[in-house]
């Protein structure tokens, strides 16, 4: 059984590409955050790979307020508000 | 004193001559295979894996040419532009295993990075071209740039274009369009310190001797990489090794 998940999106005018997010879902092989195939090459999440709010990873060690933004609520998540930070969600947990 | 070279014209010459080994490329037998369905899952994967390889190994050679960049040698926008390479030729990187793994063909990062068609193997030609380039490291940066930036960055430009024009498949055709204005800026980058930075006589020389070598390595890699892809060559083992 999969968790439930929302999506998230990169606010491109408040994202310094500094590539945190990118690196981190690499490491935890969920592989949510991608290089957009266009000039500009900014990064994009998946939300069929990406586990948010299961796995907040990204969000605990982007650096840019406000890069990350929740779609349905357009809440920003960094900093990351009280709810998301828990430990439990600080990695991917198992889904399956 | 040293004699002065027509910088202007070194720049406009080695671009031109780099242009002349892009006309026609082995990619392009790639392009015209995939132009005729010839193509699998399997070539996309040996493909993209090889040209991830290849991008990887820019680190190793950019890694020892930063250490060359010595203090006060060069005013600082020379490293601004360096840094500027580093960061897209990473970008580049990424976009290729990002597509290996979207497709899943392999699972995981580390699973690509453990597959042979991913593998850097030394005794390859591909590992060859990568470990010239690193030999530059005796060399200033503007002989450097000169070499890798208007001669296999200009071949790059050219198939890139291509293939971010022409290839059948639209993912795979927007990520090398995507691609094409990053490395363009390579080239001119190039141009600019070509024209700023190769003052002497001395440095046209050299900057002339690596440029052909460099051509003709990135040439040798493409080749292995294409053959690669279409099956000519064994991508497993130690060695890379063409069937005749």
């Amino acid at each position: 059984m999969t968790a439930a998940t929302i999506p998230i999106r990169i606010d491109h005018e408040a994202c310094t590409e500094c590539r945190m997010c990118y690196v981190v879902c690499r490491e935890i092989d969920l592989n949510a955050v991608y290089v957009a195939p266009e000039p500009l090459h900014r990064f994009e999440i998946d939300p069929g790979r990406c586990q948010y709010p299961g796995c907040t990873a990204c969000l605990m060690y982007c650096p840019a307020p406000d890069s990350i933004i929740e779609v349905g609520s357009g809440r920003s998540l960094v900093p990351p508000p009280p709810d998301v930070w828990t430990p439990d969600r600080r990695v991917a947990r198992e889904t399956a | 004193m040293d004699q002065q070279a027509d910088s202007t014209a070194l720049a406009a010459d080695l671009r031109i001559l780099a242009e002349a080994d892009a006309r026609r490329t082995p990619m392009d037998a790639l392009l015209e295979a995939a132009g005729r369905g010839e193509w699998d899952d399997d070539r996309g994967f040996r493909l993209l894996g090889r040209l991830w390889t290849l991008k990887r190994a820019m680190y190793y050679v950019y890694g020892a040419w930063a250490m060359g960049l010595n203090v006060n040698e060069f005013p600082p926008a020379v490293a601004y532009l360096f840094g500027k390479q580093i960061y897209d030729d990473s970008t580049h990187e990424m976009q290729y295993v990002d597509e290996i793994l979207r497709r899943g063909w392999a699972p995981t990062q580390r699973a690509a990075f453990a597959h042979p068609y991913c593998a850097f193997v030394p005794a390859t030609r591909l590992a060859y071209f990568v470990f010239a380039l690193r030999a530059l490291t005796n060399y200033r940066q503007n002989i450097r740039i000169a070499a890798l930036n208007l001669g296999a960055k200009v071949i790059e430009l050219a198939w890139l274009e291509r293939l971010g024009r022409d290839w059948p498949d639209p993912a795979l055709r927007a990520l090398f369009a995507g691609q094409v204005a990053e490395t363009r800026s390579h080239v001119l980058m190039g141009r600019l310190i070509v024209e700023r930075w190769v003052g002497s006589a001395v440095d046209e020389g050299l900057a002339r001797i690596d440029h052909r070598v460099v051509r003709q390595n990135y040439l040798f890699a493409l080749d292995e990489i294409a053959a690669a892809t279409l099956g000519l060559a064994e991508v497993k083992g130690e060695v890379s090794v063409p069937k005749d």
